[in-house]
């Protein structure tokens, strides 16, 4: 397995996180997710890496980075969509959205699009059945959705995107 | 519309929060006696909006008086459970309500470094915590010898990383330990044995943002809002097709019929009510006519064999199968079980899959009564309540709904047209 | 502090859990996750007892006592309670029992026979699916579907070995138990995994598909892989044996390290010789003790040398002494200087030996050379002919630059030295005996199987040589070799040497 190499800006900030525990381990989740903030996900190299740097085992690391459903694995596309599927959402119809989405990005659930621009997924609960049905991209999130709105919002990202490049 | 206390205000700034009389209950608190502190709560009879509704200043008091370690305050803001959007709210609404209340139970208890475990979802209202912790950090409201006491206080916001059981209070501290969430044994409790092993008070965000309130109003003023052991206001968040969903603060005790419709606006254009789960999806589910009949509070819902829990409302409408919802609330407990106690862990899965042949086929007669039974199997055997939280509604929606799980297993049709 | 379990009063010490109390008690409350050597994790819920005016059944591993608590350990709603999770525990189970090497000794087969019996109502479709068969390490099979998620085995690499391998993955009914990719299983004590892994996940690579448990024998005794002298069960069938386990003593941890419990191979390794090998071929075994009587009666006693060893008991040293003594030879060394000690923190000793207290003890009694003056005395040329274990001999003959003839005693396939005669000896597998562990502790070696027709264990084989040569030393039976341990050893004098359950520590 190759080596991995922490960024030189998260080396910057490992020790101010550190500080905000009495023990260096517990920062091993807020250390963790700022690696995947970085790289989009969080790569197996990484765990041994965090280990040794946190002085905790690899078993612990990646027993951590399977609990939690934030971590994501496997490198994913720019824009992560996640359907909310609980109650409130479904019975808003968050079942047709997310059908709708399928279709509209050719993925089943899971799944990247090829342009590698959306990673669609369900989800459970998101905490904000009021505004149902829901859906978040990457750290915002989207309230009252219908499928017109989905297809516009699909369609901006897309051209942010592709101003981007 | 009742006495606000919690959503009184829309903060968006220290100074803003100032001009609204903030900080001048944490003043106060430094120059009162911990105890003191502790018995203006108990006076209160504020109770934990977490879901449990165990008495605030009771659970404070918890605390040993003569340990020499370190004491922590916790403040729980994993708002996951399905119907509950309050937390969120509130934060967003008044953010240095939540520190100021913290702040004020390091006092009480003796806690130097407090937490905010906040859903890693919500990244927009972590970003927004840490600002304004730094905010009253730079203006000497955290920190070293706050209004010139001796107490000193600061804080820490930690984000979770998507695990709904993290909102199980010792699970919760396992993951700011950097652990899996999986729950602890109990006994020792948190207040002996909690974070770093330390004394430590774990309260939801809400519980903490009415401390402000009661300490500088007093216990009593507080007590007299409310319903009987009930008391002050609460946060309900209600959703589903109602006119105006949301998050509104009642004074317990109101009638689910006046909150549905002078708060929520009634139920949406043509929809009728069918059923109501009153307090987050982990609670039995009423019927229409036993929801329009009960009050919200936490004895009331006791006695109509549901709970006030988080004060999550969803609204169900008529036309909305059952089995189809109870199989949405099944795969969400089965996706979020830790893993760690055999009944939860297997019965979690053997019920979602049970249900799941009602709704795609090959259901059988009989099948419902199975799935009583594993639920039946499941609650008080368990090291937390998640187990509990799934037995719930599986065994409410099935009794008081039976007929349709029956007409599913029986001719593999949905009255509801859902399949 | 008193409380009643089941209606029996009993008195306890503050601390003690509902289950060690009960236990105490002779009731044995069904666990699985519960290890009295482990952290207690009260995950697996099958040890939930009722303890009257409490809402909720708790769980008897992780619940202390405390003052008039009145404890139901098979009330209907315990009853109730153990047959649930045993259904639950078993839904998504394989069920695989023929083919799982667990058999026998399977806490799911055992606790379903006395809590379990519901009939099965959970489809076999509907099964979680796991990893099966998989190589974890040197000595471990890990089937991750029979895995109930204990997590014993997890915690015993956290705390006992704190090499910290394994860990629960993913959550829910996807959890399993993993390793990290490429890694292995395999720090010094792995197998006590498999032991103390309550089903058919962890098995041992060297025992599984041997023998069905069912049909082992077990002999207490003590293992000879060091100095610790740990006790173990041996497990046979059939004259050989199959597997040492560890075996509950006071004072001892629960454990045996790997390389502990793989002794017994040395019994049946292929090289091990049966008969007397010298240079004119094979001899039967007693033929061979005649041939080295031949050769030492040919020598003056001076031209005799006797060597004994730490890797043979109390008995086997005390006749080579005997014999040193009869035969009035001074060319004889009983000593071994060790510093011995626990160098891992577990059970692992830096002394190899099981018996260099032992041999000290016979040193000091009976006198000889220091190691260093024997290899001169062997070098100086006046030597020749040894007697003595093979490994001691063949080390002191590289050691002096020796070329001398030799009968060297074989308890492994270990090569002899050049000009040797072989003798096949039987080892403390095959015969009863005593060793003294560094600390000092009186340790009981059982034979559990036999040695090869006509191999004798060393003390027998001194004493049979003494005979031949004309210099009895009465040691005909093990209780002649047990009073001469007394009467000559002073520290061994009140000794209990013949009560197979008496222990003894030297003072």
């Amino acid at each position: 397995m190759k080596k991995f190499k922490f960024s030189p800006e998260f080396n910057t900030r490992v020790a101010a996180t550190v500080a905000r525990y009495p023990r260096a381990d517990a920062a091993l989740i807020p250390l963790m997710q700022e690696v995947q903030r970085e790289l989009g996900h969080f790569p197996e190299e990484a765990a041994q890496a965090l280990a040794n740097l946190l002085g905790i085992s690899y078993a612990r690391v990646k027993g951590v980075l399977t609990f939690y459903t934030m971590f994501r694995r496997e490198p994913g596309g720019r824009y992560l969509l996640q359907v909310c599927r609980n109650l409130s959402c479904h019975m808003a119809g968050s079942v047709k959205l997310l059908e709708y989405l399928k279709g509209r990005l050719g993925v089943e659930e899971g799944g990247t699009t090829h342009d590698g621009l959306f990673t669609l997924v369900a989800v459970e609960c998101l905490g904000s059945c009021g505004t149902a049905p829901v859906m978040m991209v990457n750290d915002d999130y989207h309230e009252n959705l219908t499928v017109e709105k989905l297809d516009k919002l699909i369609s901006d990202l897309r051209a942010a995107a592709k101003a981007q490049k | 519309m009742a006495e606000q206390i919690l959503l009184k205000h829309k903060v968006v700034s220290l100074d803003g929060y100032k001009a609204s009389g903030g900080w001048t209950a944490l003043e106060k608190a430094t120059r009162m006696e911990p105890a003191a502190i502790i018995d203006e709560v108990k006076k209160s009879g504020l109770r934990g909006r977490g879901g449990a509704g165990f008495p605030a200043g009771l659970k404070w008091s918890f605390i040993p008086k003569d340990s020499p370690k370190e004491r922590y305050v916790v403040c729980n803001a994993d708002e996951g459970e399905p119907g509950t959007f309050k937390d969120r709210e509130l934060i967003r609404m008044n953010p240095y309500l939540l520190i100021e209340g913290m702040a004020i139970a390091g006092r009480a208890i003796g806690a130097k470094t407090g937490y905010i475990y906040v859903r890693g979802e919500f990244a927009r209202e972590a970003a927004l915590l840490e600002k304004c912790v730094g905010e009253a950090r730079v203006a000497g409201f955290l920190g070293d010898k706050l209004f010139g006491s001796d107490f000193s206080f600061d804080l820490h916001v930690h984000k979770g990383a998507g695990a709904y059981i993290c909102g199980e209070e010792t699970a919760l501290l396992e993951s700011i330990e950097g652990r899996r969430g999986q729950p602890r044994l109990k006994p020792p409790f948190p207040a002996v044995e909690g974070l770093f092993a330390c004394p430590t008070v774990i309260n939801n965000v809400e519980t903490l943002a009415a401390v402000p309130a009661i300490i500088e109003k007093g216990g009593a003023w507080y007590a007299a809002i409310g319903a009987g052991k009930s008391t002050g206001t609460k946060l309900f968040s209600i959703s589903g097709p109602v006119k105006k969903p949301g998050v509104y603060e009642a004074e317990l005790g109101i009638p689910f019929k006046t909150f549905l419709e002078e708060y929520a606006g009634g139920m949406a254009e043509g929809k009728k009510l069918k059923a109501v789960i009153t307090g987050g999806s982990s609670v039995p589910v009423l019927t229409a006519e036993e929801a329009m009949a009960v009050k919200l509070d936490y004895e009331s819902l006791a006695a109509a064999g549901t709970m006030l829990g988080s004060g999550g409302i969803i609204v169900i409408a008529e036309g909305t199968c059952m089995v189809d919802a109870l199989l949405v609330l099944a795969k969400f407990y089965h996706h979020e079980s830790c893993g760690q106690c055999t009944p939860c862990r297997e019965g979690s899965g053997w019920i979602e899959k049970a249900l799941r042949r009602f709704e795609e086929g090959g259901a059988r007669h009989g099948d419902a009564d199975l799935l009583l039974s594993v639920a039946g199997n499941m609650p008080g055997r368990t090291i937390c309540t998640l187990a509990d939280a799934l037995a719930m509604p599986v065994i409410s929606f099935i009794t008081k709904f039976r007929d349709e799980f029956d007409a599913h297993a029986a001719g593999n049709t949905c009255r509801m047209g859902h399949k | 502090m008193r409380l009643k379990i089941d209606g029996k009063e009993t008195e306890v010490k503050p601390g003690t859990s509902i289950l060690e109390a009960a236990q105490a008690m002779g009731v044995l409350i069904p666990r699985y996750c519960y290890h009295p050597s482990l952290s207690v994790a009260g995950n697996c819920r099958i040890c939930l007892v009722e303890i009257e005016g409490a809402p909720k059944l708790a769980t008897a591993c992780s619940t202390p006592c405390a003052e008039g608590m009145s404890v139901l350990t098979s009330s209907e709603k315990v009853r109730a309670a153990r047959r649930d999770v045993m259904e639950f525990l078993l839904i998504n189970h394989p069920l695989d029992c023929p083919i799982c090497d667990q058999a026998g000794e399977c806490g799911l087969q055992d606790y379903y026979m006395e809590h379990g019996r519901h009939k099965s109502r959970f489809p076999q479709a509907d099964k979680v699916r796991r990893q099966k068969r998989r190589d974890a390490g040197k000595y471990l099979v890990l089937d991750n579907e029979r895995c109930i998620l204990c997590t014993r085995c997890v915690r015993f690499c956290e705390e006992v070995t704190k090499t910290e391998e394994l860990c629960v993955r993913e959550r829910g009914d996807r959890s399993y138990i993993d390793l990290k990719p490429g890694a292995r299983l395999d720090n010094d004590y792995s197998l006590n995994i498999a032991d103390i892994c309550p089903v058919g996940a962890f098995t041992s690579a060297d025992f599984r598909f041997r023998k069905r448990v069912w049909f082992l024998e077990r002999t207490p005794s003590v293992c000879a892989g060091c100095a610790t002298g740990c006790p173990v069960e041996v497990h046979h069938s059939g004259g050989a044996v199959y597997r040492l386990m560890p075996r509950p003593e006071e004072g001892f941890p629960a454990w045996l390290c790997d390389e502990g419990r793989m002794t017994y191979k040395s019994l049946r390794a292929p090289g091990r010789p049966a008969a007397a090998f010298c240079e004119e071929g094979n001899l039967k075994p007693a033929a061979g003790l005649r041939f080295a009587a031949s050769r030492l009666g040919k020598l003056k006693p001076e031209q005799v040398a006797i060597f004994g060893s730490p890797f043979m008991s109390l008995e086997d040293n005390l006749a080579l002494a005997e014999l040193a003594a009869a035969i009035g030879t001074r060319n004889f060394c009983l000593h071994f200087s060790t510093e011995p000690g626990i160098k891992d923190g577990i059970l692992k000793n830096t002394d190899h030996s099981p018996n260099a207290r032992g041999l000290s003890l016979i040193h000091s009694a009976y006198g000889g050379y220091t190691r260093e003056q024997f290899s001169e005395k062997l070098a100086s040329g006046e030597v020749k002919f040894i007697l003595g274990r093979n490994e001691e001999v063949k080390a002191a003959l590289a050691a002096a630059k020796a070329d001398i003839p030799s009968s060297v005693f074989s308890f492994s396939d270990e090569p002899a030295p050049g000009r040797a005669c072989v003798l096949p000896a039987a080892s403390h597998f095959e015969s009863d005996c005593l060793f003294i562990n560094y600390a000092g502790r009186l340790r009981r070696a059982r034979a559990a199987v036999k040695a090869p027709e006509g191999v004798l264990p060393v003390w027998q084989a001194a004493d049979r040589i003494a005979s031949m040569v004309g210099a009895p030393i009465r040691l005909e039976t093990r209780a002649a070799v047990l009073e001469r341990l007394k009467s000559r050893i002073p520290e061994l004098a009140g000794a209990p040497l013949a009560d197979d359950k008496a222990e003894f520590e030297l003072k």
